[in-house]
């Protein structure tokens, strides 16, 4: 046999512990029940669909009962028809959607021929999209086509949703859209 | 100590990395900074952070291309050379009901490196400050009823895990049935480690520790009969 380094210290150290083994004299009740708790076992269970393809696989969000109710896990449901308790690796990832230091928190705002990107309230940037959306709708908007059928459109903006929205945020979403005049509205339909 | 086992049948992986995440995600442990380096395998290797990695092979065999896919974790050996090794069962000790070997933050009493030289597959990651970590059979899980995280997420069947008996069966019932196909295929080191896996090649070519070195486990065999005949010793020694 070749003696690697590997295999050498293996022999080595092999050869230590026999002559002093036999896993008695303490006591590893305290760390082994440690091993023992569930970190999901006092939280809340609530089901969700995993939003990033069309297979529409079902997951248990574990959330916090006290204090700020965050996510602790996200897990396959073993209830569901769909997947049966798998998640592939986004799936299996799905918690980092929420729980990610590298998340956004406040909307960022980058000014034309700006370079750096500046934090910006959520009240000014509302206002700030409302009002550009409408100058622009107003300026394109047609009432009438031109053999004079009656069409209330704009051209000038486009949709493209988000592959994330549920059934019924796309249901809100469509509604404001189609209020607006828009007719250019792409989403990449998912669940 | 029957104890629990895993069954990973390489021949169902298809890659799909959802074991690789649900352990992070289960372990909350950080993502790593990757690059590409014309792999899907990423992280590149194992680490302290990283206790479960599918690792990608390309190998052209009968002037086929053959793209082996290796989930790779610790084995939970029968008989740990890194629990015999590290000789303090304050930083290594295996749970006896599962047969988990799990690695405690406290290594304050053993020699970190000869217990990473120690293991067959290449397994135990050290951090910055020394402290080892591994797969830890999500042993929080399964003494909760559980499915550790990685075989729960598993979407085509390749991961399993049971009691070692119902694994062994299942195994061996598998290779019965994969052989016909694959006349190569075999399992590895099913005797001596809770982790099972089914290969349908050469292990070499999925990944250079897939199976342990013929030695490896002698030693250890020799090491547990020590235990059993002299099962006073470290209190004779008086510690």
């Amino acid at each position: 046999m070749k003696v690697t380094r590997r295999k050498f210290i293996q022999i080595s150290g092999a050869a230590a512990a026999g002559l002093a083994t036999g896993n008695l004299g303490f006591d590893l009740s305290p760390v082994m029940a440690h091993a023992q708790m569930l970190k999901t076992k006092y939280a809340k269970e609530t089901i969700t669909i995993c939003p990033y393809c069309a297979v529409g696989c079902g997951a248990i969000v574990h959330t916090s009962k006290k204090g700020d109710g965050r996510v602790i896990n996200i897990e396959g449901d073993p209830d569901h028809v769909i997947n049966r308790g798998s998640l592939c690796s986004k799936g299996a990832g799905l918690s980092g959607l929420v729980e990610n230091e590298n998340r956004l928190l406040e909307p960022m705002y980058r000014a034309p021929y700006a370079n750096v990107w500046k934090q910006v309230s959520w009240d000014w940037a509302i206002g700030e999209i409302a009002r550009r959306v409408k100058k622009t709708r107003d300026a394109d908007f047609t009432k009438k086509n031109a053999k004079g059928q009656i069409v209330n459109r704009t051209t000038a903006i486009a949709s493209v949703g988000s592959a994330a929205m549920d059934n019924e945020e796309c249901w809100i979403y469509q509604a404001l859209m189609r209020a607006i005049g828009l007719v250019y509205i792409e989403h990449q339909a998912r669940i | 100590m029957p104890g629990k086992s895993f069954f990973i049948d390489t021949l169902l992986c298809m890659a799909c990395k959802g074991c690789q995440a649900a352990c992070k995600q289960w372990h909350d442990l950080p993502a790593e900074k990757t690059v590409n380096r014309g792999t899907y395998q990423n992280p590149a290797d194992l680490s302290f952070v990283t206790y479960k990695l599918v690792r990608f092979n390309e190998t052209v065999i009968d002037g086929k291309l053959k793209w082996l896919f290796f989930p790779d974790q610790c084995r939970h050996c029968m008989e740990p050379p890194c629990e015999m090794t590290a000789d303090d069962p304050r930083a290594i000790f295996r749970d006896p009901a599962t047969g988990a070997v799990i690695y405690t933050a406290d290594n304050k009493n053993i020699d970190v490196h000869e217990v990473i030289e120690s293991c067959p597959y290449n397994i135990p990651r050290t951090a910055r400050d020394g402290t080892l970590a591994k797969c830890d059979m999500c042993n929080d899980r399964v003494r909760n009823g559980l499915l550790p995280a990685c075989v729960k997420t598993c979407p085509t069947g390749a991961m399993n895990f049971g009691d070692r008996e119902e694994m062994l069966v299942m195994a061996r019932r598998r290779l019965a049935t994969v052989k016909k196909i694959h006349p190569k295929a075999k399992l590895l080191d099913p005797d001596d480690v809770r982790v099972i896996y089914l290969v349908t090649e050469d292990p070499m070519l999925y990944h250079s520790f897939a199976v342990a070195s013929n030695s490896a486990f002698d030693i250890s065999r020799k090491v547990a009969l020590n235990k059993l005949l002299r099962p006073l010793n470290r209190l004779t020694a008086g510690l």
